[in-house]
């Protein structure tokens, strides 16, 4: 065998493993892949990146092949006989290779604008469902003008139905990512930007702010809940109702908990429907039913809610959240009232 | 008794020899320069690599508590910042271009050594800023192209931002300073014969990325002066409480950020041209359509920059523009691509190291412009960008494109810069340590990106998939580490014991080689005569080559050409070093550092040695032109003065910085809230010193007939004319700026106020750096040598003056005219 062509075997071999190992990982679905869209939006991006991998995958193959073509077989080595060609040009294949690249770039470039304007709607959808999000150091705000909800970190939408999404910002730039319901949409403050989409498979897909936003940048998360239209209906009218009154509490650690909660500086950040206005921090009225905490980076476990409220710094460097120096019962009691907020 | 003559040296000193400490601090020699640059370069290269480490092993598995978020967001950015400000900038501009673009069209020096030397020294200073955060506060932590509003103040309260907006704004004085010594040099100092067309590649793509750099320096030098102004002076330019939207920021960064990466890019591309055709034994492949590839992408590359932008809602018609001309600028790339295969197929190759690495460079700068073009697509690129797929691309493109360039010129120049040849096995070792590290790094960004994988994160969740290539990443990095760990043990090891390098160790095909290694300091005994392209292969074997390929057979070598031949050192003048860059340099470094602790004293400290230095480096000897002392008689290829044709670049720069400001003001007057506005201008006051200005203009042309004619006397009245109205101006100006002031306009009231006071502010600093230089001419005219040389020189503060106030027309008619439309 030709000595100098071990090399490129070598190459070859290589790049197929890869490839395998590739497709065999694509096969398990991680859950913030974009490779498994679950929406009209990113079912159209997601074909259009196929198409463009298939036209990459071919001019990378001409580009290797010709590489190694031109180092292993058509070439001579310094010392052996031959002498070296001194061709310098060739007008043909000089053309070739400009108009070439360039009609496969118009092959791109058509259903790229395409899906760049069918994706953009200046309007919102008829019958779209509209909602605010807004943006903060480090967690999401989501209200619901229509039903009048305001909650945090956990969205809820139905299938089947345009979702428009309005960005806003209080503070910095941030960018609002669900990769299975599509491309991402930066959050800037002093504009209002549009996210619109439909999704169409229920589950619960994860997010992440994706612009650099400050200290816990990585620990602004969120969770989309995707839905029935009855489940969805379902969700509406349990955040529509009053949290339960201090004497229907589930537990007596619950009714003790409402009033450490109503006694302490907690008051004026968060807000609980009937209980208080603050606004700085999340919206803490229907606490309990949200299955994480802390914008998505621990699970909504009593557990985790006491480590959370001892010291918010350690989990979330930068929060504004302060230790509030709560132990003991006062602890339990308040971490059970904020679990029985369903 | 008469002294014994001292006798000449056998040998020729070369240019590392001799001077001390002392000659280092003051070379204006441009091989001395690069090695400074080399040596800053390679000290910074494995600092942000030890960056990156950290960074990885604090990647390594999730919630991990290695590095605190607040380190790691310092790690991000200064890792960003240090490889393209530190290392691939100096090394390409700084290093390879200072040192061997003279040589390959045969100049002695650049067009401004001392200049030159400026830019070392302004370039070390800016450096240490940027990592003062050591000491004071912490380094930089937002991010390499820094987002507003993150950096107000209000949101990064520390001197972190500080020190990086100061050390950006002194490292762009650097690159903007080299940026116009090369441009002059290449279009005024290529020896006889060398037309554009028979320039090396690497020359071509020096003098495209020059122009690039010259354009592309002023936004981002005006996006930082705003944000020094929001942070420091209560400004409000990136603020959307005032009307302002810190988008501002991401197009004037991305108006350069977009040339920049090109910046890099093309230099890589130069030098890879020119290592494949030696080490193929065959010209380069499509020489014309090469040289108007490199033309054709930097044009295109100011018009791409909002494909940084996709994300943050420009709207679809925007959108689809710059995914359109970021789509075409594939197309010049990819004519390079192939024309580099086309080069090596059907040659004669000699595998070196310096060969591996171009060929290596070639696939890996493909797979990086094949994700680029996935970036282009604007609805894929939300998905993409942001996450760790765009981190695979910018790092195939610049690691993989550029630093692999980088690696080949290491390998390829290094026998001529130092004169001793690096280890070849080493190097090959190298070489593949650095294929596979390389690959095992970034490749799986790809998939974690497609996987939904967020950049800058400094921790991740479990259960997410991303775990086990995060690790093979940071396994793979410690490949690459241990790459980069060789090639350092093989640049120290040849230094010491390395074979002595021949003049031509390649058999080379351009004007270096035709000299020894390394050179002596004056470069060339006998400036070459240019035939040709490939200027030293027609040298050594004819037009046709055929001669050589005989001799090549027949294992002759080709005969020594005259400009090889020694010469003793003392029958060449060669410029005498100067103390006054590092002086200026330091001045600079007073200014920022006042600037960042808010000492007034200290900047005026800064200022003051700043201007005196230049002054004094005016006085010094004239600037260097070919053989002779005298500028009058500096032969020039072009036929226009050096310093003519270094002026008009700079007047270039100035436009574009000028529009900058311009257009910002502009903008934000239509998004003006509240406060006095517009209306408080008061044209006829400002016609009178409008008049003023262009009256002394005409009082410039006067004092340049004057001395023309040889009329001292003239000319200093009129010079004294210009400075007395150029006063009057001024003086009127600052009364306005006060008048405003009391009647409640401030740079912190609201955005017409900001963009006013900035705007018409920066054209009156201009107009006192004016009226110190005419002053000067106007002390210097009284000495006797000034009679010989100085028409020119007034014709040169004309030059300036003149666009000052033609600068001057478009202000007054765009801010105060203007107002009088109604609707403006």
């Amino acid at each position: 065998m030709n000595r100098r062509l071990v090399p490129a075997r070598i190459a070859v071999a290589i790049a197929m493993l890869s490839a395998f190992i590739s497709g065999c990982a694509a096969r398990h679905e991680p859950p913030m892949t974009t490779l498994a869209p679950k929406s009209d939006l990113a079912q159209w991006i997601y074909s259009l990146f196929l198409e463009v991998t298939l036209w990459d995958a071919g001019i990378f193959a001409i580009v290797v092949a010709a590489f190694i073509l031109a180092i292993f077989v058509f070439s001579t080595r310094v010392g052996e006989a031959a002498a070296p060609s001194s061709v310098a040009s060739d007008l043909g294949l000089e053309v070739a290779w400009t108009l070439g690249p360039a009609l496969v770039l118009l092959m791109i470039s058509i259903p790229t604008v395409r899906t760049i304007f069918r994706s953009q709607p200046r309007i919102a959808p008829q019958g779209s469902l509209e909602i605010k999000v807004i943006a903060h150091q480090w967690w999401w705000e989501f209200q619901y003008a229509q039903s009048g909800i305001t909650t945090a970190n956990e969205l809820h939408l139905p299938i089947g139905r345009q979702i428009r999404l309005n960005l806003e910002s209080g503070d910095v730039i941030h960018s609002f990512w669900v990769p299975q319901l599509g491309g991402k949409r930066d959050v800037v403050p002093g504009q209002i930007n549009e996210l619109t989409l439909e999704a169409n498979v229920p589950g619960t897909y994860l997010g992440q702010c994706a612009e650099f936003c400050g200290l816990s940048h990585a620990n602004m998360r969120f969770r989309v809940m995707v839905e029935t239209p009855d489940q969805f209906a379902m969700w509406e009218k349990a955040q529509q109702a009053a949290p339960l009154a201090a004497d229907k509490a589930v537990s007596p650690s619950a009714a003790d908990g409402a009033e450490v909660f109503a006694n302490s500086p907690c008051t004026s950040c968060h807000r609980i429907d009937g209980v208080s206005k603050g606004y700085i921090g999340p919206d803490l009225s229907h606490f309990g039913a949200r299955t994480t905490l802390a914008a998505g980076i621990m699970p909504n476990t009593p557990d985790n809610v006491a480590k959370w409220v001892t010291d918010p710094e350690t989990l979330k460097p930068g929060v504004l959240m302060p230790k509030l120096g709560l132990s003991g019962k006062q602890l339990d009691d308040l971490v059970a009232y904020l679990e029985s907020l369903k | 008794m008469a002294a014994q003559p001292k006798p000449l040296p056998t040998e020729p000193q070369n240019y590392l020899q001799g001077g001390g400490l002392i000659g280092w601090l003051t070379t204006i020699d441009h091989k001395r320069v690069a090695v400074l640059y080399a040596v800053a370069s390679f000290v910074f290269m494995a600092v942000g690599g030890l960056e990156a480490m950290l960074i990885r092993m604090q990647l390594w598995s999730p919630d991990n508590h290695l590095i605190s978020a607040a380190l790691y967001n310092q790690l991000f950015t200064m890792h960003g910042t240090t490889m393209i400000f530190l290392v691939v900038m100096p090394l390409e501009v700084g290093f390879f271009a200072n040192f061997v673009l003279p040589l390959q069209i045969g100049a002695r020096d650049v067009a401004f050594p001392r200049i030159n030397a400026l830019s070392f020294w302004v370039f070390l200073v800016g450096a240490i800023f940027l990592h003062l955060g050591w000491l004071w506060g912490g380094l930089p932590d937002a991010g390499w192209f820094g987002y507003a509003n993150l950096t107000e103040r209000y949101f990064s309260p520390g001197l972190n931002l500080d020190f990086w907006v100061v050390g950006l704004l002194i490292l762009g004085t650097s690159t903007v300073l080299s940026g116009l010594n090369f441009f002059v040099t290449i279009v005024t100092m290529r020896a006889r014969g060398m037309t554009f067309m028979r320039m090396p590649m690497f020359t071509w793509a020096m003098l495209v990325t020059v122009v690039l750099i010259l354009i592309a320096f002023p936004p981002l030098t005006v996006g930082l002066i705003f944000l020094t102004l929001d942070r420091f002076f209560g400004a409000h330019f990136y603020q959307s409480a005032y009307g302002a939207t810190p988008i501002l920021w991401q197009h004037l960064f991305w108006l350069f950020g977009h040339p920049e990466v090109y910046i890099m890019a093309l230099p890589a591309f130069g030098m890879i041209s020119e290592v494949v055709p030696v080490f193929s034994r065959k010209p380069l492949f499509g020489y014309p359509m090469m040289a108007y590839s490199l033309v054709l992408i930097a044009f295109l590359s100011y018009g791409v920059w909002g494909h940084h932008m996709f994300a943050t809602g420009m709207g679809p018609v925007a959108d689809s523009a710059f995914a359109i001309t970021s789509m075409l600028i594939a197309i010049p790339t990819g004519i390079k691509i192939f024309s580099w295969i086309a080069t090596v197929w059907g040659g004669s190759l000699r595998m070196t190291t310096a060969f591996y690495f171009a060929l290596g460079m070639i696939l890996e700068f493909t797979i990086g412009g094949l994700s680029g073009i996935m970036h282009a697509s604007a609805p894929i690129d939300l998905q993409q960008t942001d996450s760790y797929f765009v981190v695979a691309h910018f790092h195939y493109v610049l690691f993989g494109g550029s630093m692999f360039a980088i690696l080949s010129g290491i390998y390829y120049w290094w026998p001529k810069v130092t004169g001793r040849m690096l280890n070849e096995p080493l190097g090959k070792l190298q070489f593949w340590l650095t294929i596979i590290g390389f690959n095992g790094t970034f490749f799986p960004m790809h998939i974690l990106g497609m996987w939904g994988m967020p950049r800058r994160i400094y921790t991740y969740g479990a259960g997410l998939g991303w775990t086990h290539l995060n690790q093979l990443e940071t396994l793979s990095a410690f490949i690459l580490g241990l790459a980069f760990l060789a090639m350092y043990i093989n640049l120290i090891w040849s230094t010491r014991a390395g074979e002595a390098a021949p003049a031509d160790p390649w058999d080379g095909r351009s004007l270096e080689w035709s000299i020894a290694s390394p050179p002596p300091a004056y470069n060339f005994a006998k400036v070459p005569e240019v035939r040709g392209r490939d200027a030293f292969w027609v040298m050594k074997y004819g037009r046709a080559g055929s001669r050589g390929i005989a001799m090549f057979m027949a294992g002759q070598t080709p005969p020594v050409p005259e400009s090889q031949q020694a010469l003793p050192a003392e029958s060449i003048h060669m410029p005498a070093p100067s103390i006054f860059p590092l002086v200026v340099a330091l001045g600079i470094g007073l200014m920022g550092s006042g600037l960042v602790i808010g000492e007034w004293r200290i900047i005026a400290i800064g200022v003051l040695t700043v201007i005196a230095s230049v002054i004094a480096m005016g006085f010094e000897y004239p600037s260097y032109g070919q053989e002779s002392h005298d500028p009058q008689a500096a032969p020039s290829s072009g036929g226009i003065d050096i310093r003519k044709v270094g002026l008009w670049a700079f007047l270039g720069n100035e436009c574009v910085f000028f529009a900058s400001l311009i257009s910002t003001y502009i903008v934000y007057k239509s998004r003006n809230l509240g406060g006095p506005g517009a209306d408080i201008l008061e044209i006829p006051l400002t016609s009178i010193s409008t008049f003023a200005l262009l009256m002394s203009s005409l009082a410039m042309v006067l004092a340049l007939s004057a001395i023309q004619r040889n009329d001292k006397t003239w000319m200093r009245a009129w010079l004294g004319c210009t400075i007395a109205l150029g006063l009057v101006f001024l003086g009127v100006e600052a009364y306005e700026f006060t008048h405003f002031y009391h009647e409640g306009l401030s740079m912190q009231t609201d955005l017409f106020g900001q963009s006013f006071y900035t705007l018409v502010g920066f054209h009156g600093f201009h107009v006192t750096i004016g009226i110190i230089w005419l002053s000067t001419i106007w002390f210097a005219s009284f000495s006797k040598k000034f009679g010989k040389l100085r028409s020119l020189s007034v014709e040169l503060a004309g030059l300036y003056w003149h666009f000052v106030d033609i600068v001057w027309v478009i202000i007054f008619t765009l801010v105060y005219l203007m107002q009088q439309v109604k609707g403006a």
